[in-house]
């Protein structure tokens, strides 16, 4: 059914294993004061041998148990994280990777952090001038523009990632549990973009413990587990799959 | 399906507008957070020069001439090094969020740093020639060989800072460590001291420490009106390509693994 459409992210043969050291030395002071001791590595693998396309335009809901690689999966797919030798991950686009206060700085002001964050999404100055502001008013963070965005609350801080990256155009969102915190009121006015069309053309990859959520926007699923893809398809069978697995 | 690689082409074309974008902001963090804003960086330089001009000229009664001159054209120079070095050591954790999550090159952060600090540098340097104004010593034409000065100068130290900060990930007492290295050199640089007193007890001094020959040929330029020891000046050369070389393939190999290890 996708087979005309244009492939937004492809993995090829994706693993992730993290090195957890026994003991760790991240001094000089430790690994002079251990060279004779041995360091026991432990090996683990938060993804095992990934392949997957998504499409352009789509909107692929990433569900799983705590811990079964889900955030894991989008910081390989947001190029946060490299992939284990002989895997491959390629992209068409600009990607933005969204959780609570990502990519911020919270020394900076809203206003400084909205610059640099529409920056690095490759948009010019006066391209951020123009939706300026835009982004502060879905935010409704107006009065609170040259304010530090330390003292800002986890939702203020929340709303102003959600809004730059609505106006900042990125072609494939990663929205990483960004549903569940904030107030009723903004999670309305979230959920509303999606409905919205807004994701036309663009790409975007949800993960949430919230199944109705990912039931009513996403066509597809990826079910995730022990690392393992272990059901990539209709979202009504991930979700009863995933009913299962508990 | 194959795809062709469109990666980072938009990120790329925006890059000079990005790296000075965040070159102001560290340096309105830097100077216009207190309430005596760029003032401080002019306090600085000028209570060291107090400090040291009591100790080594009042008290020590050193032969330099003009010493206040003498001492401030080296201080500038120790600044920007030791800005640069130390501020630059823990920088892929500190601006981590820049990179975490998006494919910005992090060779970019380093420069905006790099470049906030020579606009402090900027900034003293403009009050060392209003000094020499003042005190009637002047300059000559071989001031003109300034930009190529910095210009080595800001290669040396971009390179230590990228060794510096890769090292950092591994070894996180680096930041205690790094501080007391540079007071090593400091005192092995003619900062205070006399650098023909300094060369004739250590010989091939501008071999080992790098500040040695920048002080030196910067004092030249500036308060001297001599070209530089084109020696010494080839010497800095290769020291700052070799650093920076070191530096860039660390960063390179050491650097892809930093937002999982920081």
């Amino acid at each position: 059914m996708f087979s005309n459409k244009k492939i937004s992210i492809q993995l090829k043969n994706v693993s992730k294993s993290f090195k957890i050291y026994n003991k760790t030395y991240h001094t000089i002071k430790h690994r002079v004061l251990n060279l004779h001791k041995k360091n026991e590595v432990k090996l683990i693998s938060a993804l095992k041998n990934i392949n997957l396309d998504i499409y352009k335009g789509e909107c692929v809901g990433v569900i799983g148990r705590n811990g079964s690689g889900k955030s894991t999966l989008t910081k390989v797919m947001s190029g946060a994280f490299l992939p284990d030798k002989g895997g491959e991950v390629i992209k068409d686009g600009t990607s933005l990777l969204l959780n609570l206060g990502v990519g911020f700085s919270h020394e900076l002001t809203a206003r400084e952090n909205i610059y640099v964050n529409g920056s690095t999404l490759g948009l010019r100055i006066k391209q951020i001038d123009e939706i300026f502001k835009d982004i502060v008013g879905f935010a409704e963070l107006e009065d609170f523009v040259d304010t530090k965005i330390k003292y800002f609350s986890s939702g203020m801080i929340q709303r102003l990632s959600f809004s730059i990256a609505i106006y900042a155009k990125a072609d494939i969102l990663f929205l990483d549990e960004i549903f569940a915190v904030g107030d009723e009121k903004f999670q309305k006015k979230a959920t509303e973009i999606l409905e919205r069309n807004w994701i036309e053309n663009r790409t975007a990859i949800i993960v949430s413990h919230s199944t109705g959520l990912i039931e009513q926007y996403c066509n597809r699923a990826i079910l995730m587990h022990k690392g393992e893809l272990l059901y990539f398809g209709d979202t009504g069978e991930a979700i009863e799959k995933y009913k299962a697995l508990e | 399906m194959e795809l062709p690689a469109l990666k980072n082409s938009v990120q790329k074309n925006n890059r000079l507008e990005r790296i000075w974008l965040l070159a102001k902001i560290e340096f309105k963090l830097r100077y216009n957070e207190n309430k005596l804003g760029l003032l401080w960086a002019l306090i600085k330089p000028l209570s060291l020069l107090l400090i040291y001009f009591i100790a080594f000229k009042v008290i020590l009664k050193t032969s330099v001439e003009n010493y206040s001159i003498y001492l401030f054209s080296g201080l500038i120079i120790w600044q920007f090094y030791l800005e640069t070095t130390d501020g630059l050591t823990r920088i892929l954790s500190t601006k981590k969020y820049l990179y975490e999550y998006s494919n910005m090159s992090k060779i970019e952060i380093y420069l905006a740093s790099l470049i906030s600090i020579l606009l402090g540098f900027g900034f003293n340097f403009s009050i060392l020639l209003t000094f020499l104004f003042i005190t009637g010593i002047g300059v000559d034409v071989n001031i003109l060989y300034s930009p190529v000065l910095v210009l080595i100068l800001f290669f040396l130290c971009f390179g230590i800072g990228m060794i510096l900060s890769n090292l950092f990930m591994h070894f996180k007492d680096l930041g205690q460590i790094w501080p007391l290295v540079s007071q090593l050199i400091m005192w092995l640089s003619p900062l205070f001291i006399n650098a023909e007193a300094l060369k004739s007890n250590i010989p091939y001094i501008e071999a080992f420490n790098p500040m040695f020959g920048m002080m030196t040929n910067f004092r030249n330029i500036t308060m001297y009106h001599q070209p530089p020891d084109f020696e010494i000046l080839l010497i800095n050369s290769i020291q700052a390509i070799a650093f920076f070389s070191i530096g860039f393939i660390m960063l390179k190999i050491m650097g892809k693994k930093a937002s999982e290890i920081l």
